[in-house]
């Protein structure tokens, strides 16, 4: 029995730790769960202890002996005290229960501590798992926070999407708002023209059938008119009528005063004086009632003539009236056509709605909804197209690019192997000559060879003739030398026959040799007409780049640049320049006078200053000139004239005539007279007075004299 | 890591403004040492690392600022090609000199502009100005084999612009220049990872 009851409270103990780990609580419930179920096993651990002491319960031992033996120990002889003495057997029994009882402790002692132990490693097994599971715990918990976060940008992606959905579902709605609205708008302009349209016809209606009254109207107006026309014209008639019978009766009056007067004629005749004049007042009296009738006549005729004019009105306006008749039935005439169009118009409408929806069948199927989605289409149409064309365009260029450098390489290759030509007749020439150059050296090193062998021979001789002169010597000599000689001559030969073969190997394996190198130098040749021609596209392509940007680019500058403005000046100053000198050439031109005008009119008013000063200096000199020459003339009696370089003539106060007159030159050594006619007519004064005493002035006062003597002799003669 | 990743980013407009910026101190580089215009009217500013001359003159700043701003606006859409700086004799317009700044569009760091999502490049600046300054100093070092300009010359910068590029205002289309007889030198190219700048002078080779 102890040991089932073992088997249960260690399952029972175990019970609930298998059951934290099985099921993995949460860590309080854990905590709560493993207490509770700690307590339980307590419990059940106190039953068992119980049930085991419940042998023992009448005996001494209390319902208390849970607790530890030491305890148990110390109730029991209090236990024992309070009894009354046992019998022998009693304590013998006593006592064997007690060893029963100890032996019972101490296994339950024992069962206790293993208990603990298990309790302990259970203790321990629960830390380890709790630890555990508080890591579990945490990765769980991170774990949930990532997929909370997750779910957070999951749910905001959701609302973006949402929010996009709604959107688009508003742009959808809106479009569709729009759309309804245009259409509403449409067919509310197609109501409004087909309103309008009834209204026109209606007002039309309405016109025409106003015209119509108005005709029917004027027309009963007119008949009225014409009615009262013919009433009138009646009347008129009847009126002039009665101016017929007015003036028939006028004419009977007149007739009858005609008789009357006849009548009373006839009575003057007949009753003379009385009776016929106051028949002719009754007369005259009626005849004046008749005049006043004719007064009103002529008022009625007034009147009638005032309706007359009426009617003709009434006429005109009956005209008038036709003529809006007439413009009505135009405008009617008019809107006929409008409303022609009209019709055409619907028409037109209900057309076009077909194509539009006939359109957008077609986009339907193109599988585009909108018109904006359509021309998006056509668009990227149009583009692909006009990238298809650019790419033609491209590749023909570069076609055309690549058959020219095809030809030029063609060229190319034409001139390398024209070249080569050259090269190759070029080496022939030379192989041919290196041949002959060889062919000639072989000789001359064999004609060396010769000579030298033959001088070894003659050398031999020498010695031959030097060692001993004798016959058979010489033979031998002759024979050694023939056979030197032959040997040379075999030698020769064979240099011949060889010379010939190696000749013509060498010159085949130079040749071959030559060709080779030809060939290599070919060879390198076109490699370094690839080479060039790489490096010639190379350059192609630079040179496109670098022209390109010149085309593609445009080049701006500012317009107030400092080239520009020192170019501006620059012209300024040339014009400014140009200005001067055409201004200077002028001036000079012109004498310089506009040099400087200042200066001019200084210099000019100092000229004319000048020429007053001079004017009035030779005035002055003048009138002093006169004066001196008046008074010479007055005192000495001479009137002296200078007629050129140093010539003076002199005429005398009292000379008899103009051509009495002296002429005196100045000389280095004074003063001499010159022979005029008149001089030769003093011979006397002149012999006396200029060669004697040798004195002008003497002569001259004698001449004087003697001219004054001579006047007033004449005067005294007189 | 960030840190570093910001030290070294260039943006697009980065790398513009690095273009033009290298376009303003050549320029006016070239019209010094070519000798454009008086020394007097220069004035010496440190870049690069190095000592540069730079005009005074207000009518050639303003050109060059109008210029530069409009050709960077190109250079960020991707519209220009070439900037050439023409020399040209002013007395009959023949074109003596010609210094191309051909512009090449570059991709930059793909990784890293995907994730900035533009473009960028991640070179260093230092770097990229180190590369600079061997060009200026090759510019300079020029003056000794290009020809001496000994008539009145004057400048002028054509831009090479993509076809479809409108013309804004003040500007204009320009003849396409040539020099007979040119002798091309290449000078150092420098990229900012999303630019790259080839600098080559072209002069008229003596008779």
């Amino acid at each position: 029995m102890a040991k089932e009851s073992d088997m249960s409270l260690f399952s029972d103990v175990l019970e609930p730790f298998r059951r934290v780990i099985n099921t993995d609580p949460p860590k309080d419930k854990l905590s709560a769960s493993s207490k509770l179920n700690f307590s339980e096993s307590n419990q059940s651990l106190k039953e068992d202890f119980s049930n085991l002491l419940s042998n023992k319960r009448k005996s001494t031992l209390s319902s208390s002996e849970l607790l530890t033996p030491e305890k148990r120990s110390r109730i029991e002889p209090s236990a024992n005290t309070t009894t009354a003495p046992p019998s022998p057997w009693e304590a013998k029994r006593l006592k064997i229960d007690l060893i029963a009882a100890k032996a019972q402790i101490t296994k339950l002692e024992a069962r206790v501590n293993h208990q603990h132990t298990i309790r302990k490693e259970m203790q321990i097994l629960f830390e380890e798992e709790k630890a555990s599971l508080i890591d579990q715990h945490k990765r769980d918990e991170r774990a949930l926070s990532d997929m909370e976060e997750r779910l957070q940008v999951i749910r905001k992606r959701e609302q973006e999407l949402k929010d996009e959905h709604s959107e688009a579902l508003k742009e959808f709605q809106e479009s569709k708002s729009k759309w309804e609205k245009d259409k509403a708008d449409f067919q509310k302009q197609i109501a409004d023209l087909k309103d309008k349209l009834l209204e026109a016809n209606v007002s039309s209606k309405d016109q025409i059938s106003e015209m119509k009254k108005d005709m029917d109207e004027l027309l009963q107006a007119l008949e009225g008119a014409q009615s009262e026309v013919e009433m009138l014209k009646k009347e008129v008639a009847k009126q002039t009528n009665r101016a017929e019978q007015c003036t028939s009766l006028r004419t009977q009056l007149e007739k009858q005063t005609f008789e009357l007067q006849e009548v009373t004629n006839k009575l003057k005749e007949l009753e003379y004086e009385r009776d016929s004049y106051k028949d002719w007042q009754q007369q005259a009296k009626t005849a004046q009632k008749r005049l006043s009738n004719m007064a009103e006549l002529e008022k009625e005729v007034i009147r009638l003539r005032a309706s007359e004019r009426c009617l003709r009105d009434a006429v005109c306006n009956k005209l008038l009236l036709e003529e809006q008749v007439h413009l009505l039935t135009t405008r009617v005439e008019a809107l006929q056509p409008v409303q022609q169009e009209l019709h055409e118009a619907k028409v037109k409408m209900a057309s076009l709605e077909s194509s539009l929806e006939e359109w957008k069948n077609a986009a339907r199927a193109h599988g585009v909804d909108s018109a904006r989605a359509l021309s998006s289409v056509l668009e990227s149409a149009l583009s692909n197209q006009l990238t298809a064309v650019a790419s033609h365009s491209e590749a023909q260029s570069q076609m055309a690019q690549l058959t020219e450098e095809i030809a030029t390489v063609k060229y190319e290759r034409d001139k390398v192997t024209a070249k080569l030509n050259d090269l190759q007749a070029v080496r022939k020439n030379q192989e041919s000559l290196i041949h002959r150059l060889q062919k000639r050296l072989l000789l001359v090193t064999r004609e060396r060879d010769s000579y030298r062998q033959q001088l070894d021979c003659y050398e031999k001789e020498l010695t031959v003739t030097l060692c001993g002169e004798s016959g058979a010597g010489s033979a031998a000599l002759l024979s050694a030398r023939v056979e030197q000689l032959e040997k040379a001559l075999q030698g020769y030969r064979d240099l011949l026959a060889a010379h010939d073969q190696e000749a013509h190997a060498k010159t085949v394996e130079g040749l071959r040799a030559e060709a080779s190198r030809w060939r290599e130098e070919a060879e390198t040749a076109r490699r370094e007409t690839s080479k060039l021609r790489a490096q010639r596209d190379q350059l192609q392509a630079h040179l496109e780049r670098l022209a390109a940007p010149h085309r593609a680019a445009k080049v701006l500058h500012l317009t107030d640049n400092p080239a520009a403005a020192a170019h501006k000046e620059m012209q300024v100053d040339l014009e400014a320049a140009q200005e001067e000198i055409k201004r200077l050439k002028a001036a000079l031109r012109d004498g310089g006078m506009a040099v400087c005008p200042e200066e001019m009119q200084q210099m000019k008013q100092q000229l004319e200053n000048s020429r007053i000063k001079l004017k009035r200096m030779k005035e002055e000199f003048t009138s002093s000139a006169q004066e001196y020459r008046d008074v010479v003339y007055m005192l000495l009696g001479y009137k002296i004239d200078r007629t050129g370089h140093k010539n003076y003539r002199i005429s005398n106060m009292y000379a008899e005539s103009a051509e009495e007159y002296l002429t005196f030159t100045l000389c280095d050594d004074g003063i001499e007279m010159v022979h005029t006619e008149y001089s030769a007519s003093l011979s006397e004064l002149v012999e006396l007075y200029l060669h004697h005493h040798r004195s002008i002035p003497v002569f001259l006062s004698a001449l004087t004299m003697d001219l004054f003597t001579r006047t007033t002799m004449q005067q005294e003669v007189q | 890591m960030s840190q570093q990743q910001t030290t070294n980013c260039i943006t697009l407009r980065g790398s513009a403004q690095i273009i033009c910026e290298y376009l303003k101190f050549a320029i006016n580089s070239v019209l010094f040492q070519r000798g454009l215009y008086p020394p007097e009217t220069f004035k010496t500013e440190q870049q690069y690392g190095i000592t540069l001359l730079m005009s005074e003159d207000p009518l050639i700043k303003s050109f060059l600022t109008n210029l530069l701003t409009q050709s960077e606006e190109w250079i960020l859409n991707k519209k220009v090609t070439k900037l050439s700086l023409v020399i040209i004799n002013v007395a009959n317009k023949e074109v003596l000199e010609c210094w191309d700044f051909n512009v090449q569009y570059e991709d930059g760091d793909v990784a890293l502009s995907k994730e900035k999502n533009e473009t960028v490049g991640s070179k260093e600046l230092k770097k990229i100005q180190q590369e600079i300054r061997e060009v200026m100093l090759q510019v300079a070092a020029t003056i000794s084999y290009l020809p001496l300009l000994d008539c009145r010359c004057s400048f002028d910068v054509l831009v090479h612009a993509k076809p479809h590029c409108d013309i804004p205002e003040k500007w204009a289309e320009a003849e396409p220049i040539s020099i007979p007889n040119a002798q091309n030198v290449q000078l150092k190219t420098f990229s900012t990872s999303l630019h790259k700048m080839e600098t080559v002078v072209s002069y008229k080779l003596a008779d």
